[in-house]
């Protein structure tokens, strides 16, 4: 099979003997097949002699999963949690949201006993988080227990885009008042 | 009483065709925004439209399954789409039993493992009922899937085939399949020659159920050269034009 062969669901592109199965291929007694509509394309690997063969497709379907980077809106806060709407993984904006929680225990890594949800996110805050499991059937479980995971955008009471000022202050540009948020460090 | 011939003197059926010979067929893909994929598939006089939903969030709580993708299939048929107009088709038995077929001829050729906890929704709808209308959604159906970039081990294509007055047809008409004779609707996996699908109500004996069996597969295989072909000219196309299919 040549490169930028257009090809269909099923057709055999290449072996796992030559090559590694990559996105838009599966494997089926040690052939390499397509899944989706798409051209191939072959990818070296360092440090190793098979390529990645791949088929390039039109639009990819991007859903959570453990341990993706994703962004997420904050819905609703209550003692326990807070309850997100998932709107981006892994830098892909998804076509529908997915409900995320962020538990209490989840959103620092220390003294986690004493977080305080109302203190760490508010309504409407963007928030970089991680998955950390599949969780309970209706929301992914997130957590925000590292430097670079938490709040990225919020506003102020006064409707301003709050700056962050410490990893747990940030700060209205217009009136000056400081708001507590679990935020996150700009990489 | 004067019976209708359905094949003539010189082997043609009541219109025109072989008796190997499935109708001409056309589709177009994309025809919607809000859909993450859609299709317009006609078969002859047959058309019918079907729209893709998803990977998307569950939407009926605790159906989820924690492995894999849960499909939802639903046919229609429009209330213009036969001869007498009717009043409502939606959810009778019969589109219920189709739409559960269709549902698990998918079920086996998607690959729901990658994405968990999701659900995927086709919808398909006849525009004009002229038999095969099962068949015409299971190949529009996977038409939409392919638009909307999911998985699929195979590109299912399905045909119908039959036999009248001990001549086994592929693909039957509407007239074809009042006729009384045995149906035997087939969804196949070109690619692999493994079946998916496979229904027959009626009685035949060995000798009949292999030569419509033949039947049916030499359709699917017909059909699913001209949908493949034109699928890989309408990617080739975009290709030309994008330079990409990003």
């Amino acid at each position: 099979m040549s490169e930028s062969d257009v090809v269909t669901p099923g057709t055999r592109i290449g072996s796992v003997d030559t090559h590694i199965s990559g996105r838009g291929t599966y494997t089926r007694d040690g052939r390499i097949c397509a899944s989706v509509v798409g051209r191939v394309v072959t990818k070296d690997v360092p440090n190793q002699d098979k390529k990645i063969i791949e088929v390039e497709s039109k639009q990819e379907t991007t859903v959570p999963q453990i341990g993706s980077i994703v962004l997420a809106t904050v819905v609703k806060t209550t003692t326990q949690f807070a309850k997100v709407d998932i709107t981006c993984v892994e830098g892909k904006a998804l076509e529908t949201t997915f409900m995320g929680m962020i538990r209490q225990q989840d959103v620092r890594a220390t003294e986690i006993d004493k977080v305080v949800i109302y203190e760490s996110f508010r309504p409407g805050d963007v928030v970089r988080a991680v998955v950390i499991s599949l969780g309970d059937s209706k929301s992914y479980y997130l957590s925000t227990a590292r430097n670079e995971l938490g709040v990225v955008f919020g506003t102020s009471m006064a409707g301003q885009t709050l700056v962050p000022v410490s990893w747990k202050e940030m700060e209205c540009p217009k009136t000056h008042l400081r708001e507590l948020r679990k935020v996150a460090k700009t990489i | 009483m004067s019976k209708i011939e359905f094949i003539s003197p010189e082997g043609l059926r009541v219109d025109g065709r072989r008796p190997q010979e499935v109708r001409k067929i056309n589709y177009r893909l994309n025809l919607f925004s809000r859909a993450d994929g859609s299709a317009y598939y006609e078969q002859g006089n047959t058309r019918v439209l079907a729209a893709v939903y998803g990977p998307r969030q569950v939407t009926r709580r605790g159906a989820s399954k924690h492995d894999r993708a849960i499909i939802n299939c639903e046919y229609s048929m429009a209330t213009f789409s036969t001869g007498e107009r009717r009043k409502s088709a939606k959810r009778d038995r019969r589109s219920t039993e189709i739409s559960v077929v269709i549902r698990q001829t998918f079920e086996s050729v998607i690959l729901t493992h990658l994405y968990p906890r999701t659900q995927i929704d086709i919808f398909m709808q006849v525009l004009q009922a002229d038999g095969g209308t099962r068949c015409a959604c299971i190949n529009a159906a996977s038409l939409a899937l392919i638009d909307a970039g999911i998985p699929m081990r195979d590109f299912v294509v399905s045909c119908a085939a039959g036999m009248i007055d001990g001549v086994a047809l592929t693909d039957l008409n509407y007239i074809e399949d009042s006729a009384g004779g045995p149906d035997l609707p087939l969804a196949i996996l070109p690619k692999q020659n493994k079946i998916c699908l496979l229904q027959m109500d009626s009685k035949l004996t060995i000798e009949q159920y292999e030569e419509v069996m033949q039947m049916a597969v030499e359709g699917c295989k017909q059909i699913h050269a001209v949908l493949d072909a034109k699928l890989k000219d309408v990617t080739d196309q975009l290709v030309n034009k994008r330079k990409t299919l990003l």
